[in-house]
């Protein structure tokens, strides 16, 4: 890139935008390592007291826990909704697709408060008890859409050419799945599960109506804010973050790792 | 062959589904929550101390399941969309409890296994606490909805005045605690009538003082908020602030102080009882009892989420000075005598007070 | 027949992920249109048909308030975000040599993998009095006094837009980055200057990507709930927290769910407006 105005403008503005989207993540990993009970200037530290009072606290571990839990039992069950009706839908176009597609997308369209406030209503209506398996299906409502129009856009016409002809040298419609069609598709189904995976895990609203004591990370850390200030709340945004970005990078490694590898060998 | 293959296809994925949908069930349904030794208390933040719930917790061996809420709406709420037997453990506004018994809420308490002489004289509140000569709650924590303030920004000797926080001098400085009983209180002494003068008729008034107050304020907050706003600078003053704002802040910010305004102040207090519908009310009683005893009072008191005076005298006992200093222990005479409990409106006047509340956070 | 019970299969296949969209999804939407007509009288639930709550919206002005705030936050939020977001994606899109836009995508994306109530309350710490912004600003001796951005719209607004040009970024890339050379070659090559280029060429077909970002930064913002009342100050509340303060200190599930029915009003209309670029496609 030369050196001209246009670009040293570019450079700029990224720079000026990159440390506004990064203001706030430093802030908050620089004081999670505060000696006094205020995270503001000035910096005192570096301590790891709240580091210890975080992994000492009891609640917010079986938080951290719970999230993990309902994250993966809930993106799996959205995964599998999603890939049979995408599979139901694209491959066989049953008359009423369009219908069926816009039923099963309509969760997207709406906000997750309002989503909260039905599921809230309805279980106390019928007089559910609010736990862990609330909080899962209200995740599977809106991760179901999400993981169904990802694979229904990837199955293409090539695909289901594949999948006809192993039909056509006698596979069943489980071999024909489970054989051709999600091997295929198992990128997006990767990327499916992965993205659901996140929105479950940092989901709030639907957690917070739907829950009692069993609450997930992202609700705990609300409780905490509303019962004390104190760094450690910086430290439990600190290790989330150290976790996630550790989790993208392996991720990156073992996806992109592989393709890149694969792209030379062809060379 | 298309028949028996679409069978197939269609059973197949379906059993795999509810496996799925089966593991999930079992997965989370078996959380914590359905064990005998737990006991489910709906509480104010103060509770959630493992300071104060584990000693509990290792000598019954119990799990102790704490919800916190803040304002008796919320917990009458969290109530309502709850199962009978959902609660055991109750811990209330002390002005609240006619509400709450008279919802059949809470279950009668043996007065003989509970200290209530050694609660103070004036927090004692037996009109409350008694119905029809049974008591349904004891009083547990009390303190004081004033001023809480950081004594290097504002004039000490103006926070004992209520009119300068309406005044120019501290604009912008002031935090309000987001509680619209207490705060309402506290405009009424402003405007010279007591808490109990509020009527449908002298609202207005209210209002208006509320709304000029809002022109002051900086922020309105619940607990932490409205004392982070205090800690970290953002305010100087905190109305409706007190012990339970500043106490638990001392240790950082030595400046923070709070006063008893010559108008006098409001007097908070916490009580706790048992439900009616809990289905282990012996170990709910032996939880109050453990909260009531001098241990378990001087724990509470000085909570990490939010300070107080313990109801039970004795457990000055077992506290230390520098914390009885913090809570301005010798002085709790003078300021019971100038203070006021909530006002405790009908339900059509609670909710034009929490419409007007409403009006003035949105403004 | 081989049709029949293709066809069939393929409703089996759909019927699991329909019946539980109707279950939790649909169902409890009904449950909730109904409950919207009923009414809270004390401390129990009337359940005769009344537009009392749609009433109340209108008549109480701090409903009306409230959606007309969220109204001009989720504006403001979506314009901003769009033009500070689109220069970043064409600087990332053009400018960026190509190995490296990967890594300055993902290193865009890297703050919002925190949890989102931390990362609202970590914007409460820079901008509140005492905090980093105001402090940096006092010691390099730009303002004499401190200043706090904390517990008002601004901040609302700040944290709206953090997280939102991201997303935006990210939406416009994706289209930029798909968008032929030829055609920007066949357009100078006409005799475009470069604005005329980006107005006739550039901007009508990174639209779709504008317009998808756009939609999703409208749904999310104006039915959240935690920015404005970490960020807020508990001043000019958004619908979410009129909605929010019914259910948490009255329990009045009608009036919830009346003001839950005017916010799925305001988000069909944003769809309908942009649905035209909404169209889920297949490759």
């Amino acid at each position: 890139m030369k050196l001209r105005p246009a670009n040293i403008l570019s450079v700029l503005y990224a720079a000026a935008l990159y440390g506004f989207i990064f203001l706030p993540v430093v802030v908050l990993v620089l004081f999670s390592f505060q000696e006094s009970r205020i995270p503001v200037p000035p910096f005192d530290g570096p301590s790891l007291r709240w580091y210890a009072a975080m992994f000492a606290d009891s609640r917010m571990m079986e938080a951290l826990g719970n999230s993990l839990l309902v994250a993966t039992l809930s993106s799996l069950v959205s995964l599998t909704l999603g890939f049979l009706a995408a599979y139901g839908l694209a491959r066989h176009k049953p008359p009423g697709t369009g219908a069926l597609r816009l039923v099963l997308t309509a969760p997207m369209t709406v906000s997750y408060l309002i989503i909260a406030m039905g599921l809230l209503i309805t279980f106390n209506h019928l007089g559910i008890p609010r736990s862990l398996l609330t909080i899962g299906i209200g995740h599977v409502v809106i991760n179901l859409p999400l993981c169904f129009a990802i694979l229904y856009s990837q199955m293409g016409d090539h695909q289901a050419n594949i999948e006809r002809a192993a039909r056509d040298l006698g596979a069943s419609e489980v071999q024909v799945i489970l054989l051709v069609a999600l091997p295929m598709l198992w990128p997006a189904c990767f990327a499916a599960f992965f993205l659901a995976f996140t929105f479950s895990w940092d989901e709030f609203i639907i957690a917070l109506l739907v829950s009692r004591f069993d609450v997930t990370l992202p609700v705990e850390i609300w409780n905490m804010l509303r019962s004390g200030l104190n760094p450690q709340t910086n430290a439990v945004g600190s290790f989330v973050f150290l976790i996630s970005f550790v989790f993208v990078i392996v991720l990156d490694v073992i996806v992109f790792g592989r393709r890149r590898v694969k792209g030379e060998s062809a060379k | 062959m298309s028949k028996k293959v679409s069978t197939g296809a269609i059973s197949a994925p379906r059993s795999i589904l509810s496996a799925a949908v089966l593991v999930g069930t079992i997965g989370l349904g078996s959380a914590p929550g359905l064990a005998a030794d737990e006991l489910n208390a709906l509480v104010w933040c103060d509770h959630t101390d493992p300071a104060l719930i584990q000693p509990f917790e290792e000598k019954y061996g119990v799990k102790v399941n704490l919800k916190e809420y803040e304002g008796t709406g919320t917990a009458l709420s969290i109530v309502e969309q709850s199962q009978p037997g959902d609660w055991d453990v109750f811990v209330v506004d002390g002005v609240d409890v006619p509400r709450v018994v008279a919802a059949g809420i809470l279950a009668e308490l043996p007065a003989g296994e509970l200290p209530i002489d050694d609660v103070f004289d004036q927090v004692q509140m037996k009109d409350v606490t008694m119905v029809d000569g049974k008591m349904y709650a004891i009083m547990e924590k009390f303190g004081y909805n004033v001023v809480g303030y950081d004594k290097s920004k504002v004039d000490p000797a103006d926070m004992r005045d209520l009119s300068t926080l309406w005044g120019d001098k501290y604009k912008g400085k002031i935090a309000v605690y987001d509680y619209y009983i207490p705060l309402m209180d506290l405009t009424a002494l402003y405007l010279g009538m007591k808490p109990s003068d509020i009527s449908t008729e002298t609202l207005p008034q209210i209002k208006e003082a509320l709304f000029q107050l809002k022109d002051n304020a900086a922020m309105v907050g619940e607990v932490v908020s409205s004392t982070t706003a205090l800690a970290t600078g953002e305010a100087s003053v905190l109305l409706g602030g007190g012990e339970w704002a500043v106490g638990v802040m001392q240790d950082d910010n030595p400046n923070l102080e709070w006063v008893l305004p010559d108008q006098g102040g409001i007097l908070w207090s916490q009580a706790i009882g048992v439900f009616e519908g809990s289905e282990k009310k012996d170990l709910a009683l032996k939880f109050v009892q453990y909260i009531m005893s001098p241990e378990g009072q001087a724990r509470l008191a000085t909570s990490s989420c939010f300070w107080g005076m313990p109801a039970n005298s004795k457990a000055g006992d077992v506290m230390t000075d520098d914390q009885k200093t913090r809570l301005l222990w010798d002085e709790q005479e003078a300021f019971l005598a100038k203070s006021h409990r909530y006002y405790i409106p009908d339900a059509e006047l609670d909710g034009q007070m929490l419409d007007v509340w409403t009006e003035f956070l949105q403004r | 027949m081989i049709a029949n019970s293709r066809i069939r299969q393929a409703y089996g296949f759909a019927a699991p992920a329909v019946l539980w969209t109707a279950a939790f999804f649909l169902v409890p939407l009904a449950i909730m249109a109904l409950y919207s007509i009923w009414q809270r009288v004390g401390m129990s639930l009337k359940t005769v048909p009344t537009l009392a709550n749609y009433i109340a919206f209108v008549e109480k002005s701090f409903f009306l308030k409230g959606l007309l705030n969220s109204l001009e936050v989720t504006f403001t939020v979506t314009i901003l975000s769009i033009l500070l977001a689109y220069p970043l994606a064409w600087i990332l899109a053009e400018k960026v040599p190509a190995r490296w836009q990967r890594i300055a995508l993902l290193a865009a994306v890297l703050p919002f993998w925190t949890s989102y109530v931390v990362r609202s309350y970590s914007w409460l710490l820079v901008l509140s009095d005492g905090g980093v912004i105001s402090n940096f600003l006092m010691q390099t001796g730009l303002t004499q006094e401190s200043i706090s951005l904390a517990n008002s719209r601004t901040a609302t607004v700040i944290g709206f837009v953090h997280f939102f040009v991201m997303l935006l970024t990210l939406t416009i890339y994706a289209n930029l980055v798909q968008l032929p050379k030829s055609y920007i070659k066949a357009a100078q090559d006409l005799g475009a200057g470069p604005i005329r280029t980006f107005i006739h060429v550039v901007l009508p077909l990174t639209l779709p990507g504008i317009m998808v970002g756009a939609f999703l930064t409208f749904v999310l913002c104006i039915g959240d709930y935690i920015t404005p009342q970490i960020l807020g100050g508990n001043k000019e509340l958004l619908l979410p927290q009129t909605l929010m303060l019914q259910i948490q200190r009255r329990a009045d599930f009608p009036m919830a769910s009346a003001i839950a029915m005017i916010l799925m009003a305001v988000v069909t209309l944003a769809y309908a407006a942009c649905s035209r670029w909404l169209k889920l496609e297949r490759a």
